[in-house]
């Protein structure tokens, strides 16, 4: 297809889909995609929030537990860890593994073991976790970050304990969300009137535009509705847990996407082979 | 879609989008009314909104197609059935191929336009700044 040019002819005036980076920081960036359909902006919005592969903590092996949370109250937390996934593509899924449960292809190992001897309370945080794979530790922030807590001790208590973390997708469970956050808005003065307010008295003092109108024309108020505009500029920031750098967790998105329809088309393809080798024709 | 033709498609394979299971049958043509291939429905195994809906926008931008829509039958059935209706200079499966290309090419384009836009490097950057 000529993105290029108009294919069909009915794209009118459309070059092609374009990218503007507004903001990149270590956990976040926005950006504004124009000239695409809004089907194809949200899937992007979807597959970040949902089929991007990371890695989390999948199963939790408590050898000693006498710290007051329930076990599985601790293994729940440990899920929710963020790890540095940034070479998640060299761990393969442990269903596609030819190991009988899990093994260094397909999985992390990270053990914890913390014991409170003080009279203090003691803290136990990711930062206990110690990784066997130096390429997938629990996520750290900067120098001055103490690690995620995750349980507190007093004297005498102890927790020991082995994690297995896995490569998966946020479609099986949140815990494998590279984002925190999608924003996702399109025309931000509700020209193409797909929002419907609430009013008490004033539209404009009761829903103020966002920070994204700035870089909109303002609509003049007495130009005529036009039924026929589709929205075509999409400004999206995403917000990361810091397991993926925020420009990787875009692109691998695509990639993601990218990889779904290849698969299909080559199904299809497939389907259509086995349907001529019937000499019959078609015949379902 | 009958046994034989399944045993034709070879060992199942794996793509990284695929959760849980070892699939081989991915893409399924429903059963419609006989020798028309200008109209059809595909299940596609696994799939949903994110395939469905820019792909069906995709098939409905082809001149020669009549009628596309997708839906989700129930959302405890990880699946989703796509129909297409041609105009008989064409049919349904190249139609579908071709929407399928079409927004593989549209996505590459959004992921080169992304990859050009990250390496020029024309914006607010800042590796430190975290949470405000």
């Amino acid at each position: 297809m000529d993105l290029s040019g108009a294919p069909y002819g009915s794209l009118g005036t459309l070059s092609g889909p374009s990218i503007t980076i507004q903001e990149l920081k270590k956990d976040r960036i926005s950006f504004i995609l124009t000239e695409t359909d809004l089907s194809v902006a949200n899937s992007l919005r979807r597959v970040m929030i949902a089929e991007v592969p990371t890695i989390a903590i999948d199963m939790v092996e408590i050898e000693t537990n006498t710290t007051v949370l329930a076990d599985e109250f601790i293994a729940h937390r440990l899920g929710m860890i963020p790890i540095d996934s940034t070479d998640v593509e060299r761990i393969k899924y442990t269903r596609d593994c030819t190991c009988s449960q899990y093994c260094s292809e397909c999985s992390v190992e990270l053990t914890l073991h913390v014991k409170c001897t003080e009279d203090r309370t003691k803290i136990v945080t990711s930062k206990d976790l110690v990784s066997n794979n130096p390429q997938f530790q629990p996520v750290v922030e900067d120098k001055n970050d103490q690690g995620i807590l995750i349980v507190k001790l007093r004297k005498g208590h102890e927790l020991k304990l082995k994690c297995i973390a896995k490569k998966g997708v946020a479609k099986e469970h949140a815990k494998w969300s590279p984002v925190s956050g999608v924003a996702f808005e399109y025309d931000p003065y509700n020209k193409l009137r797909h929002t419907h307010y609430w009013i008490e008295e004033d539209a404009g003092k009761e829903w103020p535009v966002s920070g994204n109108a700035k870089l909109e024309a303002e609509p003049n108020p007495d130009a005529p509705f036009d039924y026929n505009a589709k929205p075509d500029r999409f400004y999206i920031e995403t917000e990361t847990v810091g397991s993926l750098k925020p420009e990787d967790v875009v692109s691998m998105g695509m990639k993601t996407l990218l990889d779904k329809l290849g698969y299909v088309q080559m199904q299809l393809k497939e389907e259509l082979a086995s349907h001529q080798q019937d000499q019959t024709g078609w015949s379902y | 879609m009958s046994a034989a033709q399944n045993s034709t498609s070879p060992a199942a394979m794996e793509t990284d989008e695929v959760p849980i299971e070892v699939e081989n049958d991915k893409l399924e043509i429903i059963s419609g009314s006989h020798n028309d291939h200008t109209s059809m429905t595909f299940s596609l195994k696994d799939e949903d909104h994110t395939l469905g809906n820019a792909l069906r926008y995709m098939i409905m931008k082809n001149p020669e197609v009549d009628y596309c829509g997708y839906s989700i039958p129930h959302p405890s059935e990880a699946k989703m059935n796509i129909r297409v209706q041609t105009t008989d200079r064409t049919s349904a499966i190249e139609v579908m191929d071709k929407g399928l290309q079409d927004l593989i090419d549209l996505c590459t384009v959004v992921v080169d336009a992304f990859k050009a836009e990250v390496s020029n490097g024309d914006f607010e950057y800042d590796e430190d700044a975290v949470w405000p």
